[in-house]
């Protein structure tokens, strides 16, 4: 006697539970520009790929032995590859219950994150509902309120210090589905159809004045202030970047990233780079082409486009080695650490220790910003906490001084307790302060008692001036080499192959911070 | 209408767009002195500037919106 009667059944159930929450709930999810979770998954994955697990569980209603009705869990887990390479997945399905906890199993929710962690793959979460307590209404059903606890998230907060974990907003996001999205070292939300906040709109209504979802959560504000990493234009989008992002990392703090094939030569030498920096200190230039210009051609990968201005990061290749690129953008406070860009350098260094990537820094950094604003934004504080990731980290770093270091931002661009690579630029300019402003606090009491203090302050300028040769440096040893910036990339190639075998698989000595 | 916001704060040099020019992103728009350094701020969309909303030689704060754009 053969068990197909019994395989028949669960064939039966795989079918409603493939239904989601049905035609018409489907409909509205096309109809408001998502995908389904099942389309989701499958557009992320290699085809064919996509292993479930807890494909029938739901809740489900009997007449006698009979089965009558089935709701699928609104959660969809399981495995599968990227590249290739295994990935963790878990999709929220809004078409059951729009998300929300109330129809979630959360031992499954929690599946895909311990595959992850113990089977040692990244995971990626699409999040596309509330996640967490759900409705006021379930004070009816249950009869008695419960003091809030978050089963699991500990395994959650492990994973970040263990595998590559990406969160995608995929729609509008509340509460621990938030807390979901933003505890990753990827995370990114599609522009328009996705949201996130603590509490949505009716929520905060009741607390003040009526607000829209994108006006309260929008990648408008959540892009731009540091909530996630990116905004896309689509979730084709959301999944190429994911992708992408997961191409440059080992699949878990136990692996090293490695190297992959590059045909670009390292020995490349960029004419333009030679005149790019303009003479006069007080024009700006771009620090983007510089960064395509040095890395394996095509392979910066930038995150956090639209906040932290002042700083670009990103992961790229040399010679086929991942690394971590931090660069000074001078189009934003002329390259100085405020306070959203040193949280963004922060979590760059983190993430480059955590996963075994060298740093390369392109600094041009006249120090912190200065200013009321920089002073009410507590800059200072985020400031140090980046120090502190910069002096805590153990990946090997390379410093091209591209022009200004000026201050305790600019001694920070590299640890200062062991060996880092450093090059500058012949445009290289530092010390304390920047002569400009520098000498009206220096000399303010013989300015004041000048006749002409114009006349005096050009002179004293010249005297300055005279003795901010960077070859005065390098007499010195205050800068170790100055180099032709046209053979920048070289340089960093030969920093790479030599980083690559000074890196140490395993968990890092700083747990990485959300 | 869209509104570009400067992204820096510090005075406002000048204007480098009247109304009625037509912008792209990547255009410059308008110089800020910052960081005792003078600032592009460049266009984020295309359209055409209906009204400037600073004043040159004023102090300005990061996000107050510059410009105003229409299709």
């Amino acid at each position: 006697m053969s068990w197909d009667k019994e395989l028949d059944e669960v064939a039966r159930r795989r079918e409603l539970a493939f239904r989601m929450g049905g035609a018409d709930k489907v409909a509205r999810q096309h109809a408001s520009g998502k995908l389904t979770v099942r389309e989701r998954i499958e557009a992320l994955l290699d085809p064919g790929s996509f292993r479930e697990t807890g494909t029938i569980a739901g809740s489900a209603r009997y007449d006698g032995t009979e089965l009558v009705d089935f709701m699928p869990a609104n959660q969809i887990a399981g495995h599968g590859t990227i590249d290739a390479r295994p990935v963790a997945v878990v999709g929220d399905d809004f078409t059951v219950r729009g998300g929300a906890a109330d129809a979630s199993i959360y031992e499954k929710l929690l599946y895909p994150e311990r595959l992850a962690h113990d089977l040692r793959m990244p995971i990626v979460r699409l999040v596309d509902g509330t996640g967490g307590g759900g409705s006021v209404r379930t004070l009816e059903s249950k009869g008695f309120t419960y003091v809030p606890a978050l089963p699991g998230w500990h395994v959650l907060d492990a994973n970040l210090t263990r595998v590559p974990v990406i969160g995608l907003a995929l729609g509008s996001v509340a509460g621990l589905g938030a807390a979901r999205v933003a505890a990753s070292h990827y995370s990114l939300m599609v522009r328009e159809t996705a949201q996130i906040f603590a509490a949505g709109p009716p929520v905060v209504a009741h607390a003040g004045r009526p607000v829209t979802k994108e006006e309260l959560g929008g990648s408008q504000l959540h892009a731009r202030n540091g909530t996630v990493d990116d905004e896309v234009e689509s979730e084709q989008d959301a999944f190429a970047r994911t992708r992408r992002f997961l191409s440059y990392l080992p699949r878990s703090v136990h692996e090293l990233p490695g190297r992959h094939p590059s045909d670009d030569d390292p020995r490349r030498r960029e004419e333009m780079l030679l005149s790019i920096v303009p003479h006069d200190e007080r024009k700006v230039y771009a620090m983007r082409p510089i960064v395509e210009a040095i890395v394996d051609r095509g392979s910066f990968f930038e995150i956090g486009r639209l906040w932290g201005r002042s700083v670009i990061g990103g992961l790229a290749r040399f010679n086929g080695i991942s690394c971590a690129v931090l660069a000074s953008d001078p189009y934003h406070y002329g390259g100085a650490w405020t306070r959203t860009s040193s949280e963004k350098l922060t979590r760059l260094v983190d993430l480059a220790d955590t996963f075994h990537l060298p740093i390369v820094h392109l600094v041009d950094v006249p120090g912190f910003q200065i200013g009321v604003d920089a002073e009410r934004a507590a800059t200072i504080r985020a400031g140090v906490r980046a120090m502190s990731a910069i002096e805590r980290s153990t990946v090997p770093w390379c410093t091209i001084l591209v022009r200004k270091c000026f201050g305790v931002a600019g001694a920070a661009s590299r640890p200062a307790g062991r060996l880092s690579m450093r090059y500058a630029w012949p445009s290289g300019s530092w010390g304390s302060l920047p002569i400009a402003g520098g000498l009206e606090a220096a000399y303010r009491a013989e300015l004041a008692a000048a006749p002409n203090p114009q006349a005096l302050r050009a002179q004293i300028e010249a005297r300055l001036r005279a003795v901010t040769s960077p070859l005065r440096s390098a007499e010195k040893f205050s800068i170790e080499e100055i180099i032709d910036p046209r053979d920048t990339r070289r340089l960093v190639c030969e920093f790479a192959d030599l980083a690559l075998h000074a890196l140490t698989p395993g968990p890092s000595a700083q747990p990485y911070r959300p | 209408m869209k509104r570009l916001l400067s992204p820096v704060s510090g005075i406002l040099r000048t204007y480098l767009v009247d109304v009625g020019a037509h912008v792209t992103p990547d255009t410059e728009i308008a110089l800020v002195e910052s960081m005792k350094m003078e600032i592009p701020v460049l266009a984020e969309s295309s359209g055409r500037v209906t009204a400037l909303l600073a004043d040159p030689s004023s102090m300005i704060e990061e996000g107050q919106p510059l410009l105003e754009l229409g299709v």
